[in-house]
Protein backbone atom coordinates (compact mmCIF):
# COMPACT_ATOMS: atom_id res chain seq x y z
CA UNK A 1 0.00 0.00 0.00
CA UNK A 2 2.99 2.40 0.30
CA UNK A 3 3.07 3.15 -3.01
CA UNK A 4 -0.37 3.79 -3.62
CA UNK A 5 0.68 6.88 -1.45
CA UNK A 6 3.70 7.91 -2.96
CA UNK A 7 1.82 8.27 -6.15
CA UNK A 8 -1.41 9.15 -4.33
CA UNK A 9 -1.19 12.38 -6.47
CA UNK A 10 -1.03 9.96 -9.58
CA UNK A 11 -4.02 8.11 -9.27
CA UNK A 12 -6.36 11.37 -7.91
CA UNK A 13 -5.37 13.20 -11.33
CA UNK A 14 -6.45 10.03 -13.43
CA UNK A 15 -9.70 9.70 -11.75
CA UNK A 16 -10.29 13.71 -11.85
CA UNK A 17 -8.99 13.14 -16.06
CA UNK A 18 -11.92 10.66 -16.33
CA UNK A 19 -9.50 7.51 -17.40
CA UNK A 20 -11.94 4.73 -17.85
CA UNK A 21 -11.03 1.08 -17.22
CA UNK A 22 -8.77 2.68 -14.40
CA UNK A 23 -6.96 -0.49 -12.29
CA UNK A 24 -4.47 0.22 -9.46
CA UNK A 25 -2.32 -3.16 -8.31
CA UNK A 26 0.33 -3.28 -6.45
CA UNK A 27 2.97 -6.67 -6.82
CA UNK A 28 5.82 -7.69 -5.19
CA UNK A 29 6.90 -3.94 -4.43
CA UNK A 30 5.94 -2.31 -8.07
CA UNK A 31 2.71 -0.26 -8.58
CA UNK A 32 0.61 -1.28 -12.14
CA UNK A 33 -2.00 1.44 -13.01
CA UNK A 34 -3.58 0.72 -16.14
CA UNK A 35 -6.65 2.43 -18.00
CA UNK A 36 -7.54 4.36 -20.86
CA UNK A 37 -7.19 8.03 -21.32
CA UNK A 38 -10.12 10.37 -22.95
CA UNK A 39 -7.41 12.36 -24.90
CA UNK A 40 -3.41 12.34 -25.65
CA UNK A 41 -3.36 15.54 -23.27
CA UNK A 42 -4.60 13.73 -20.22
CA UNK A 43 -1.83 11.08 -21.00
CA UNK A 44 0.96 13.81 -21.39
CA UNK A 45 -0.26 14.96 -18.51
CA UNK A 46 -0.24 12.17 -15.97
CA UNK A 47 3.04 11.37 -16.93
CA UNK A 48 4.12 14.90 -16.05
CA UNK A 49 2.48 14.10 -12.27
CA UNK A 50 4.80 11.06 -12.96
CA UNK A 51 8.10 12.44 -13.65
CA UNK A 52 7.40 15.50 -10.46
CA UNK A 53 6.84 12.50 -8.22
CA UNK A 54 9.52 9.92 -9.23
CA UNK A 55 12.23 12.56 -11.60
CA UNK A 56 13.63 10.69 -14.22
CA UNK A 57 11.47 7.47 -13.83
CA UNK A 58 14.62 6.31 -12.11
CA UNK A 59 12.65 4.29 -8.61
CA UNK A 60 11.74 1.46 -10.83
CA UNK A 61 8.61 0.74 -8.84
CA UNK A 62 5.21 2.38 -11.00
CA UNK A 63 4.30 1.02 -14.44
CA UNK A 64 2.26 3.62 -15.97
CA UNK A 65 0.09 2.20 -18.97
CA UNK A 66 -2.72 4.48 -20.14
CA UNK A 67 -3.45 5.01 -23.26
CA UNK A 68 -5.38 6.42 -25.76
CA UNK A 69 -7.63 4.62 -28.12
CA UNK A 70 -8.59 6.45 -30.81
CA UNK A 71 -12.01 5.21 -32.09
CA UNK A 72 -12.37 3.83 -35.59
CA UNK A 73 -13.16 5.85 -38.43
CA UNK A 74 -11.91 8.76 -36.55
CA UNK A 75 -9.03 11.10 -37.85
CA UNK A 76 -5.44 11.08 -36.53
CA UNK A 77 -2.43 13.28 -36.98
CA UNK A 78 1.20 12.05 -37.73
CA UNK A 79 3.47 13.18 -35.09
CA UNK A 80 6.52 12.13 -35.85
CA UNK A 81 9.83 14.52 -34.91
CA UNK A 82 10.32 15.02 -38.34
CA UNK A 83 10.52 12.16 -41.04
CA UNK A 84 7.49 10.24 -42.62
CA UNK A 85 5.85 7.35 -40.64
CA UNK A 86 5.93 3.63 -41.93
CA UNK A 87 3.09 2.10 -43.10
CA UNK A 88 3.78 -1.27 -42.45
CA UNK A 89 1.61 -5.08 -43.84
CA UNK A 90 1.28 -6.08 -40.46
CA UNK A 91 1.75 -4.86 -36.64
CA UNK A 92 5.70 -4.90 -35.73
CA UNK A 93 8.54 -3.57 -37.65
CA UNK A 94 9.84 -6.49 -39.10
CA UNK A 95 7.19 -6.34 -41.45
CA UNK A 96 7.48 -5.17 -45.14
CA UNK A 97 6.91 -1.46 -45.69
CA UNK A 98 4.14 -0.73 -47.93
CA UNK A 99 4.08 2.85 -47.99
CA UNK A 100 4.62 6.32 -45.83
CA UNK A 101 2.98 8.70 -44.30
CA UNK A 102 3.65 12.11 -44.21
CA UNK A 103 4.83 14.68 -41.07
CA UNK A 104 1.83 16.26 -39.92
CA UNK A 105 -0.46 13.96 -42.61
CA UNK A 106 -3.96 13.39 -40.98
CA UNK A 107 -4.67 9.84 -41.85
CA UNK A 108 -8.14 7.84 -40.96
CA UNK A 109 -7.72 4.84 -38.23
CA UNK A 110 -9.82 1.76 -39.00
CA UNK A 111 -9.27 -0.30 -35.87
CA UNK A 112 -6.39 -0.83 -32.87
CA UNK A 113 -4.32 -3.74 -33.65
CA UNK A 114 -3.07 -3.95 -29.64
CA UNK A 115 -1.30 -1.21 -27.24
CA UNK A 116 1.20 -0.74 -29.72
CA UNK A 117 -0.20 -0.73 -33.65
CA UNK A 118 -3.27 1.18 -35.07
CA UNK A 119 -4.56 -0.18 -38.62
CA UNK A 120 -4.91 2.99 -40.41
CA UNK A 121 -5.29 4.45 -43.88
CA UNK A 122 -3.67 7.20 -45.71
CA UNK A 123 -6.58 9.50 -47.78
CA UNK A 124 -4.20 8.50 -50.85
CA UNK A 125 -5.73 5.42 -50.37
CA UNK A 126 -2.76 3.58 -48.66
CA UNK A 127 -3.45 1.28 -46.11
CA UNK A 128 -1.28 -1.03 -43.30
CA UNK A 129 0.12 -0.59 -39.48
CA UNK A 130 1.72 1.94 -38.05
CA UNK A 131 3.15 2.81 -34.05
CA UNK A 132 0.27 4.03 -32.35
CA UNK A 133 2.72 6.40 -30.46
CA UNK A 134 3.14 8.50 -33.55
CA UNK A 135 -0.24 9.43 -33.96
CA UNK A 136 -2.52 12.19 -32.26
CA UNK A 137 -6.34 11.40 -32.05
CA UNK B 1 -57.85 -63.17 -23.10
CA UNK B 2 -55.91 -61.23 -25.13
CA UNK B 3 -57.69 -58.30 -25.40
CA UNK B 4 -57.78 -57.95 -21.31
CA UNK B 5 -53.98 -58.06 -21.29
CA UNK B 6 -53.31 -55.17 -23.79
CA UNK B 7 -55.72 -53.07 -22.14
CA UNK B 8 -53.78 -53.61 -18.97
CA UNK B 9 -50.48 -52.98 -20.68
CA UNK B 10 -51.86 -49.68 -22.73
CA UNK B 11 -53.01 -48.53 -19.16
CA UNK B 12 -49.98 -49.92 -17.35
CA UNK B 13 -48.12 -47.66 -20.06
CA UNK B 14 -50.49 -44.51 -18.66
CA UNK B 15 -49.75 -44.94 -15.87
CA UNK B 16 -46.03 -44.85 -15.75
CA UNK B 17 -45.65 -42.00 -18.18
CA UNK B 18 -48.23 -39.82 -16.08
CA UNK B 19 -45.47 -40.83 -12.83
CA UNK B 20 -42.48 -39.54 -15.00
CA UNK B 21 -43.87 -36.58 -16.25
CA UNK B 22 -45.02 -35.93 -12.77
CA UNK B 23 -41.59 -36.49 -11.85
CA UNK B 24 -40.06 -33.95 -14.01
CA UNK B 25 -42.20 -31.43 -13.12
CA UNK B 26 -41.41 -31.39 -9.55
CA UNK B 27 -37.59 -32.06 -10.40
CA UNK B 28 -37.75 -28.84 -12.68
CA UNK B 29 -38.89 -26.65 -9.41
CA UNK B 30 -36.63 -28.08 -7.39
CA UNK B 31 -34.03 -26.92 -9.75
CA UNK B 32 -35.36 -23.78 -10.08
CA UNK B 33 -35.45 -22.98 -5.87
CA UNK B 34 -31.58 -24.27 -5.87
CA UNK B 35 -30.38 -21.74 -8.64
CA UNK B 36 -32.21 -18.67 -6.85
CA UNK B 37 -30.28 -19.50 -3.60
CA UNK B 38 -27.02 -20.05 -5.58
CA UNK B 39 -27.55 -16.36 -7.20
CA UNK B 40 -28.33 -15.04 -4.29
CA UNK B 41 -24.71 -15.96 -2.60
CA UNK B 42 -22.90 -14.82 -5.60
CA UNK B 43 -24.10 -11.38 -5.53
CA UNK B 44 -22.90 -11.28 -1.98
CA UNK B 45 -19.35 -12.32 -3.00
CA UNK B 46 -17.16 -9.60 -4.38
CA UNK B 47 -15.07 -10.82 -7.31
CA UNK B 48 -10.77 -11.00 -6.44
CA UNK B 49 -9.22 -8.42 -8.51
CA UNK B 50 -7.51 -9.87 -11.91
CA UNK B 51 -3.93 -10.40 -11.56
CA UNK B 52 -1.37 -7.77 -13.59
CA UNK B 53 -0.15 -8.88 -16.82
CA UNK B 54 2.95 -9.37 -17.48
CA UNK B 55 4.49 -10.27 -21.32
CA UNK B 56 6.85 -13.02 -21.35
CA UNK B 57 10.58 -12.02 -22.15
CA UNK B 58 10.16 -13.02 -26.34
CA UNK B 59 7.33 -10.70 -26.77
CA UNK B 60 9.02 -7.98 -24.60
CA UNK B 61 12.23 -8.49 -26.70
CA UNK B 62 9.93 -8.05 -29.96
CA UNK B 63 8.31 -5.00 -28.68
CA UNK B 64 10.95 -3.14 -27.79
CA UNK B 65 12.81 -3.61 -30.84
CA UNK B 66 9.44 -1.16 -32.08
CA UNK B 67 9.60 0.97 -29.09
CA UNK B 68 13.22 2.04 -29.28
CA UNK B 69 14.02 2.40 -32.98
CA UNK B 70 13.97 5.72 -32.81
CA UNK B 71 16.56 6.27 -30.14
CA UNK B 72 19.95 5.23 -31.42
CA UNK B 73 21.25 5.60 -28.09
CA UNK B 74 19.53 3.00 -26.20
CA UNK B 75 20.43 -0.12 -25.41
CA UNK B 76 18.09 -2.74 -23.62
CA UNK B 77 17.81 -6.11 -21.80
CA UNK B 78 15.52 -8.45 -20.66
CA UNK B 79 15.47 -10.70 -17.73
CA UNK B 80 12.22 -12.53 -16.35
CA UNK B 81 9.88 -9.37 -17.18
CA UNK B 82 12.24 -6.79 -16.20
CA UNK B 83 13.61 -4.25 -18.82
CA UNK B 84 16.96 -2.55 -18.11
CA UNK B 85 17.33 0.40 -20.17
CA UNK B 86 21.42 1.75 -20.56
CA UNK B 87 22.93 4.14 -23.00
CA UNK B 88 21.92 7.72 -23.36
CA UNK B 89 19.02 9.82 -24.47
CA UNK B 90 18.21 13.49 -24.09
CA UNK B 91 15.87 14.74 -20.84
CA UNK B 92 13.01 15.89 -23.41
CA UNK B 93 12.84 12.59 -25.17
CA UNK B 94 13.21 10.47 -21.85
CA UNK B 95 9.24 10.18 -21.36
CA UNK B 96 8.28 9.39 -25.29
CA UNK B 97 10.83 5.96 -24.60
CA UNK B 98 9.01 5.39 -20.97
CA UNK B 99 5.52 5.03 -22.23
CA UNK B 100 6.53 3.21 -25.30
CA UNK B 101 8.29 0.54 -22.92
CA UNK B 102 5.59 0.64 -20.09
CA UNK B 103 2.74 -0.07 -22.36
CA UNK B 104 4.61 -3.52 -23.54
CA UNK B 105 3.31 -4.81 -19.29
CA UNK B 106 6.87 -5.21 -18.49
CA UNK B 107 7.31 -6.77 -14.87
CA UNK B 108 9.07 -3.73 -13.78
CA UNK B 109 11.72 -1.04 -16.28
CA UNK B 110 14.56 -0.37 -14.42
CA UNK B 111 16.39 2.95 -15.71
CA UNK B 112 20.17 3.16 -16.37
CA UNK B 113 19.96 5.81 -18.71
CA UNK B 114 22.50 8.87 -18.84
CA UNK B 115 20.82 11.69 -19.41
CA UNK B 116 22.31 14.17 -21.95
Amino acid sequence: MALETKYADLISAAKTAGVSDLQVREQDNVLYIDGTAPSGTVKDQLWSVYNKIDPDFRAGDLVLNVNVNAAAGTKAKVITESSNLNIRKGPGTDQPIVGKAAHHEMVTILSNANDQWSLIKTDAGTEGYVYTQYLQA
Amino acid sequence: MKQIQGKTLLLGVLVLASVQFTDCKSKKADTDTSTNTTTTIDSVTTPAPAPVEISADDALKSGLVDATKDFPGVTTSVNDGEVILTGNITRDKLPTLMQAVQSLHPRKVTNNLTIK
